[in-house]
């Protein structure tokens, strides 16, 4: 259990800001079809290698590139748009998992691959954590500006980057990555939730980026503590959908009380009904 | 004293498999304001893309006289702008400087000095911590052009800057225009506004039907040019030479 503590803790310094820019990014959508097309790249490299660091790293970084290409290609090539080759492409990558993970009779039992246990939680699976922080954390400090300037004004950002699609690239590697990282805490199905959850709560409260991110973490943190000491005392219930649950308490909360929940936008409604040539940005 | 900034002599723009534009030439000096006027689709974002080093001419030559300029300073249309980002004012007129910090460089005193003063010539001071989501659209051009301001280039492209602004807050941002161009920085500005362009600008390209015309505004910007360029019908142009013939009489 405190090991399962302490690897949240650094899990959550590093989902944070990758949910955050996810959501800041617009691709809260394409984080989740990305947490379920990595599935059959897990699932084939534990049935071939066993469920070892290495080989789920391996297997998760080649399903994730793979599938990225490929819609990006169907978007490009074909009459189908980007959203939908990318729902079509996770889909069959979730089944094609699943049905692999059984067939082949797996030592892991379905449901901790899914929703994730606290068991799981081994050495390994603490220095991958670890890992994954230490990388998602230097590659932040690096290119949070040139990702700030190409969320905010992608135009502006190629007239002024050499390379304008990288950051793009290297963001999505960011959340393949976590994704693998939050794996065993929290299961395929549920490690996207605590990147965006805690992402879209505290975006109802704050106004810069600086308190963004913290807050987006303090939302994670919280989350994964109560949501594993509500799994631990009720041992049927799986940690990730505790914490996801958690989050998504919070998410209500946030957007009942927050400044820039409910409350605003009545405050805002009712402003613009007054003020007719609104002083407010057109959309 | 002016000193030539960049020449432009048969460019062919476009993209591969379609050309857009045939045989542009002109001539551009520090300290000239540069109107680009064309209809929708005429090539216009087209060459401020190229000028941007964004895309590669298909043919001609583009010289920089005195080589490329480290910084060319860039306001877009705001059309894949996201105005609800969490960031401040200041930090958005920042975003000028973070391009030549390099990735982990701070922001010293010197470039402090220059955003704050960019905040105060656009009249934004007052708001500088406000959020960007609060902004009207007025307020959120001044904050752009405060980071344009901050960028502190030789050359300056400015793509519809007055699209979604009254005309209060255009005609002060055209005098600010006016200071960049007495600085010696040479700005290109896509405009429809034709009364702006007669009163600020010294040059002027007309695009359109894959043609082009460049001189000084008066002749290039002429009615019959505007109708054979595609830019007005006959009708919109008698109309308009009405109004600046009048004008042009009570200015003599």
């Amino acid at each position: 259990m405190v090991r399962a503590l302490s690897a949240t803790f650094v899990l959550s310094f590093s989902v944070a800001p990758v949910g955050a820019f996810l959501v800041l990014r617009r691709l809260s959508l394409a984080g989740e079809a990305m947490a379920h097309a990595i599935v059959p790249g897990i699932v084939i490299a534990f049935v071939i290698a066993g469920l070892s660091v290495g080989s789920m790293i391996i297997g998760g970084l080649t399903a994730g590139i793979a599938v990225a290409a490929l819609t990006s290609a169907l978007a490009r090539r074909t009459i189908i748009r980007e959203d939908a080759s990318l729902a079509s492409l996770y889909l069959i990558a979730l089944a094609l998992g699943i049905f692999i993970l059984s067939a082949a009779g797996s030592a892991v039992p379905l449901k901790s691959f899914l929703f994730g246990s606290i068991l799981g939680i081994d050495d390994e699976t603490l220095l991958l954590i670890g890992a994954t922080a230490t990388i998602t954390l230097i590659s932040f400090a690096l290119i949070l500006r040139p990702l700030i300037t190409s969320t905010i004004d992608p135009v502006f950002y190629e007239s002024q980057a050499q390379r304008p699609g990288l950051v793009t690239q290297w963001c999505m590697f960011l959340v393949v990555l976590n994704l693998l990282g939050a794996f065993k805490a929290l299961g395929t199905l549920m490690a996207v939730g605590l990147m965006i959850l805690p992402a879209t709560a505290a975006r109802y409260w704050v106004s810069t980026i600086t308190h963004y991110l913290l807050l987006t973490f303090v939302f994670a943190l919280a989350s994964c503590w109560l949501g594993l000491i509500i799994s631990f005392y009720l041992p049927n219930v799986p940690s990730g959908p505790a914490i996801v649950i958690v989050a998504g308490v919070l998410f209500f909360l946030s957007l009942i009380f927050g400044p820039l929940g409910f409350h605003s936008l009545r405050r805002l409604t009712s402003s613009r009904n007054l003020d007719s040539d609104s002083n407010h940005p057109s959309t | 004293m002016k000193q030539p900034l960049l020449s432009a002599s048969g460019l062919a723009l476009g993209y591969r498999d379609a050309t857009i534009l045939e045989n542009v030439s002109f001539a551009l000096d520090s300290g000239d304001i540069f109107a680009v006027v064309g209809h929708n689709g005429s090539g216009k974002s087209t060459l401020i893309k190229t000028l941007l080093n964004n895309l590669a001419p298909l043919a001609g030559t583009l010289r920089w006289e005195r080589g490329k300029p480290d910084t060319i300073a860039y306001l877009g249309q705001r059309t894949e702008f996201d105005s609800h980002f969490p960031i401040r004012v200041k930090d958005l007129a920042a975003m000028g400087v973070w391009s030549s910090l390099g990735l982990l460089g701070q922001v010293d005193s010197d470039c402090q000095r220059r955003i704050d003063a960019a905040l105060e010539r656009t009249g934004i001071a007052n708001i500088a911590n406000m959020p960007l989501h609060q902004l009207s659209a007025g307020q959120l051009q001044r904050a752009l052009f405060a980071r344009t301001m901050v960028q502190d280039a030789p050359l300056i492209l400015l793509d519809e800057p007055f699209t979604a602004v009254d005309q209060n807050t255009e005609a002060e941002l055209l005098t600010l225009i006016d200071d960049w161009a007495a600085e010696g920085r040479t700005v290109v500005l896509v405009l429809h506004d034709l009364s702006a362009v007669l009163q600020h600008c010294n040059a002027a390209l007309l695009l359109g039907r894959g043609r082009s015309i460049f001189g000084e505004p008066k002749s290039t910007l002429a009615p019959s040019n505007l109708i054979d360029f595609g830019y007005l019908s006959a009708g919109q142009a008698a109309w308009i030479e009405t109004m600046y013939g009048s004008s042009e009489n009570n200015s003599v």
